[in-house]
C-alpha cells in the first residue's frame, strides 16, 4: 500500500537535494542537473528573479549618472532598511500559505504591537520585558487563529478576518493617538548601525536587516530541513492533511504552528516597524497584509499552497520595494504603485496559471490511475519529483 | 412527561421543534440581532421608536435600515459569488471607482443640477463597475485563476485607478438629483432601502424562482461534475462576477452619494471584509455550495445595529472593529460543526439514560 500511495503523498512537497545515486557517468550528472534547472517548481521563482533583475537593469539604465550607477550597496541597504519589516511578515505568510491558509490579521497585529510597545515603554517597563511582550502578543493572535482555524473548522480566511477586526479594535482600546517613543534604550536599538563604504557610496547594515535576516534563515531552515518543513507543505495538498498523517506526521499540530509562526512574525514585525517609525499609531499596517500576500505570490508562491520558497519570497519583497524605488525616482504619485504592484501581481499570477494549466494537461493523461483525487488536490499538487525521472 | 406526543425518535414534539429552529443556519444569527436591538432598546428607551415626519418615516430603526443598504448591496452579489465557491476581494475598490468615475463625470459637464446628467454619471459608474465584473469574470472563469487571488489584483490596483480618476483630489460636486439617490426618500422610505431591497427581491426572484440557484450551489459543491452533467459553469460562474461589480458599483453610488465627495481613498475601505462578513454572518459556508440569501439582510442588520449599537453605548467608535471581531467569533463557534456535534451528543445521550432509569 505505501509503494503506491508514496507518489502521490510526495507531490507538492519540499524539494530536497536529490536521492543519493550513483551517477553513472558525467553525461548522466549533467543531464539530472539539467533536469533540476528545467525543473517546473522552480520556474515561478526564476520568473521572480527575472523580474528582479529587469528593474534593476531598467533603474541602472535610467538612473545612472557618469558619478554614480544606481545599483549599488546603498540601494540595497536602502531597499532592507525600509522593507525589512515586510520581509519578516510575508515570511511568516509564507508558511501559512504554503498550507493553503491565509493571515488577514498580520496588518492589524503590526499596528497592535506597536502601540503595546509604545504604552508600555511610557508606563516605564524594563525594555527586554516590552519586546518580549510584543512578540507575545503577535504569537498568541496566531495561537487564537490557530485554534479557530483547526478546532472549529473555521475557514482560515474568516478566522484570521475576526482576529484583525480584533486587533485593529483593540489598537483603539489602547491609544487612538499617535504615541511616540522616546525611550533610550529603545532609540538606541533603533539607531544602531554598522557603517560601510565611504562618502557617497556610504551604506548600513541595522539591527532590523539583521533580525530579517536571522528570520529569514531560520525559516529556510525549518521549511527546507525538518519534518515540521515537510508537513508545512504536505497540509498544501489540499486534502485536509490526509496525506500527511498517513505518512505519519502531525497535521493538527502543524497547522496551529503555522499560524503561531505568522503571528510571530507579525509580533517581530510590529518591533521592527516601530524601530523604523518609532512610535506606535492605531491606524498604521491597513493593508500590510495585502502587501505580504502580493510580496509572497510575486516571490512564487501559490495561494492553493503546496508550492513555494522562502527565498522566493525575499525576491519578492525587493520586487516590491524596487517598484517603490523606480515610482518614487520616476516621481509619479505613491498611488501608482498599487496600480504597478496589480499589474505586476497579474504577470505572476498568468505565470503561474501558463505552468499549472500544461501540469493537469500533463495530469490528464493519468488520470485513470487516481480517478478518486479531488479536484483541488490536483490543482494543488506540485509535480512529481523530477530528478531521477 | 406522560401525556406528550413523542416521534419516532422518542423525542418530543417540542424537542423537535426546538432542534430544528436551533439548528437552523440563521437561528444564531438572528439571536444575535435580537439580543443587540434589545440590548440597544434598554439602554435608550426611545430606541425602537419610528416616527412619521413630513411624510417621511424617522428613527433609529430607519437609519439601520438605510445604512444596511450598502453591506446588503454587497453582500448580495457576494453571497452568490460564494455560492460558486469563489470569493471577490475587489468590491470596496470597485466602489471607489465607480463613485470617481461618476462624480468626476458630474464635475465636468458643469450641469450637475440636471437630472440627465446625474443620470448619466450614474449610468457611467455601472458601466465601469460592469467592466470590472467582467474582467474578474474573466481572470477567475477562463484563465482559471483563483478568485482570491485574482480579484486580489483590483483590490490593490483599484484604489490606484480610482485615484488615476479623480488626480489624486476629492472630487466634490453639487447634484442635488445625485445626492437624492443616497439620501433621498421615495414614498416615505429612503431611496438607499427601496434600491437594496428592489435589488434584492430581483436577485431572489432571479436565483430561486429559476433554476439558477441550484446551479449555483451545484458549481459551488463541484465544478467538474456540474459542468459534466450538462451545467454551463463558466458561464453561470462568469454572470456571478459580473453581477457583484455592478452591485458593487452601486453600492458605491448609493454609499457616497449622501456626500457627493469622492474620496478615493476611503470610500470602501475595508468594505469587502463587511461584505464576507455579511455574508458569513448570514449562514453561507466560504466553502461554496448551499447559500441564503435572506441570511444576507440579517448578516448587513447584525452589522449595522452593531455599529449603531456603539453610539448608543456611548464607546468610542473606533472600538466597533472589537464588537465585529466579538459577534465574528461567536457566531461561527456558535455554528462550527465541531461545536454543534458536542452539543448534539450531550442532548440525545439524556433521553437514553431516562428512558434507562425508566426501565
Amino acid at each position: 500500500m505505501t509503494s503506491t500511495q508514496t507518489p502521490s503523498s510526495t507531490r507538492g512537497l519540499a524539494p530536497t537535494p536529490p536521492p543519493a545515486k550513483t551517477p553513472s557517468g558525467l553525461g548522466a550528472t549533467a543531464r539530472r542537473w539539467g533536469h533540476r534547472v528545467a525543473d517546473r517548481r522552480y520556474l515561478p521563482v526564476a520568473g521572480t528573479l527575472l523580474t528582479l533583475v529587469l528593474i534593476l537593469v531598467i533603474g541602472q539604465m535610467r538612473y545612472s549618472t557618469d558619478t554614480r550607477s544606481f545599483v549599488n550597496m546603498r540601494l540595497f541597504s536602502n531597499l532592507f532598511v525600509d522593507n525589512s519589516y515586510l520581509l519578516v511578515l510575508a515570511v511568516g505568510m509564507t508558511f501559512v500559505i504554503l498550507t493553503g491558509g491565509i493571515d488577514l490579521s498580520v496588518g492589524a497585529v503590526v499596528a497592535l504591537v506597536g502601540l503595546v510597545v509604545a504604552k508600555l515603554l511610557i508606563a516605564g517597563v524594563a525594555l527586554p520585558l516590552v519586546l518580549a511582550a510584543g512578540v507575545l502578543t503577535g504569537a498568541l493572535f496566531g495561537l487564537l487563529i490557530g485554534v479557530l482555524v483547526h478546532y472549529f473548522q473555521i475557514q482560515p480566511f474568516i478566522a484570521s478576518l475576526a482576529a484583525m477586526f480584533l486587533a485593529r479594535g483593540l489598537c483603539n482600546v489602547v491609544s487612538v493617538q499617535s504615541l511616540s517613543i522616546d525611550d533610550k534604550g529603545f532609540t538606541d536599538l533603533a539607531s544602531w548601525r554598522l557603517k560601510f563604504g565611504e562618502g557617497r557610496d556610504i551604506w548600513y547594515v541595522n539591527l532590523s536587516m539583521i533580525v530579517a535576516l536571522v528570520v529569514v534563515l531560520v525559516a529556510v531552515y525549518l521549511l527546507h530541513y525538518t519534518r515540521f518543513g515537510r508537513t508545512v507543505y504536505g497540509l498544501g495538498a489540499g486534502d485536509g492533511g490526509q496525506a500527511v498523517g498517513l505518512m505519519g506526521l502531525r497535521a493538527a499540530r502543524t497547522k496551529v504552528w503555522v499560524y503561531v509562526i505568522s503571528g510571530t512574525c507579525a509580533g517581530i514585525a510590529g518591533i521592527l516597524f516601530a524601530f523604523y517609525t518609532r512610535s506606535g499609531f492605531n491606524l498604521t499596517g491597513i493593508g500590510m497584509e495585502l502587501d505580504a500576500i502580493a510580496s509572497v505570490v510575486i516571490g512564487g508562491a501559490m495561494l492553493t499552497g503546496g508550492s513555494g520558497f522562502v527565498l522566493g519570497t525575499v525576491a519578492g519583497v525587493m520586487v516590491y520595494g524596487l517598484i517603490q524605488v523606480l515610482i518614487a525616482r520616476e516621481g509619479l504619485d505613491s498611488w501608482w504603485t498599487k496600480v504597478f504592484i496589480g499589474a505586476v501581481l497579474l504577470a505572476f499570477v498568468l505565470l503561474q496559471r501558463a505552468l499549472t494549466s500544461t501540469r493537469a494537461g500533463r495530469r490528464r493523461s493519468n488520470r485513470e490511475e487516481s480517478p478518486g483525487r479531488s479536484r483541488r488536490f490536483r490543482a494543488a499538487a506540485a509535480p512529481p519529483p523530477t530528478a531521477d525521472a | 412527561m406522560t401525556g406528550t406526543i413523542t416521534g419516532a425518535d422518542g423525542r418530543t414534539r417540542f424537542q423537535t421543534t426546538v432542534a430544528r429552529v436551533t439548528g437552523h443556519q440563521l437561528f444564531w444569527p438572528v439571536v444575535a440581532l435580537v439580543v443587540l436591538l434589545l440590548a440597544c432598546g434598554i439602554v435608550s428607551p426611545g430606541f425602537l421608536d419610528v416616527t412619521v415626519r413630513d411624510g417621511h418615516l424617522f428613527g433609529q430603526p430607519v437609519d439601520i435600515l438605510r445604512q444596511s443598504a450598502t453591506p446588503l448591496l454587497l453582500a448580495i452579489g457576494m453571497c452568490l459569488v460564494i455560492a460558486t465557491g469563489g470569493i471577490d476581494l475587489s468590491v470596496g475598490a470597485v466602489m471607489a471607482i465607480s463613485l470617481a468615475v461618476s462624480l468626476t463625470y458630474i464635475a465636468e459637464s458643469g450641469t450637475g443640477s440636471n437630472l440627465s446628467t446625474a443620470l448619466t454619471g450614474l449610468f457611467l459608474g455601472l458601466v465601469v463597475a460592469l467592466a470590472i465584473g467582467v474582467f474578474n469574470g474573466f481572470l477567475v472563469t477562463v484563465l482559471g485563476i483563483q478568485p482570491f487571488i485574482a480579484t486580489l489584483i483590483l483590490m490593490i490596483a483599484g484604489r490606484g485607478i480610482a485615484m488615476l480618476v479623480t488626480k489624486g483630489q476629492i472630487t466634490t460636486v453639487t447634484s442635488p438629483p445625485f445626492k437624492s439617490i443616497g439620501s433621498g426618500f421615495v414614498l416615505g422610505i429612503p431611496t438607499p432601502v427601496i434600491i437594496a431591497g428592489g435589488v434584492f427581491v430581483l436577485v431572489a426572484l432571479l436565483v430561486r424562482r429559476t433554476a439558477l440557484g441550484m446551479l449555483l450551489e451545484s458549481i459551488g459543491i463541484n465544478r467538474e461534475a456540474s459542468r459534466l452533467a450538462g451545467v454551463k459553469s463558466r458561464n453561470i460562474t462568469w454572470f456571478v462576477y459580473i453581477l457583484c461589480g455592478l452591485l458593487a458599483g452601486l453600492a458605491g453610488i448609493v454609499y457616497g452619494a449622501p456626500t457627493m465627495a469622492a474620496d478615493s481613498n476611503n470610500i470602501g475601505l475595508m468594505k469587502e471584509l463587511d461584505a464576507i462578513m455579511v455574508v458569513v454572518l448570514g449562514g453561507t459556508k466560504l466553502d461554496g455550495g448551499k447559500f441564503s440569501l435572506a441570511g444576507t439582510i440579517v448578516g448587513a442588520l447584525i452589522l449595522t445595529t452593531l455599529e449603531r449599537a456603539v453610539v448608543i453605548f456611548h464607546l468610542p467608535t473606533q472600538v466597533t472593529p472589537l464588537f465585529k471581531a466579538l459577534v465574528l467569533i461567536v457566531v461561527c463557534v456558535a455554528g462550527s460543526e465541531r461545536l454543534r456535534g458536542k452539543l448534539k451528543i450531550r442532548r440525545t445521550s439524556r433521553p437514553v439514560v431516562a428512558a434507562e432509569v425508566a426501565a
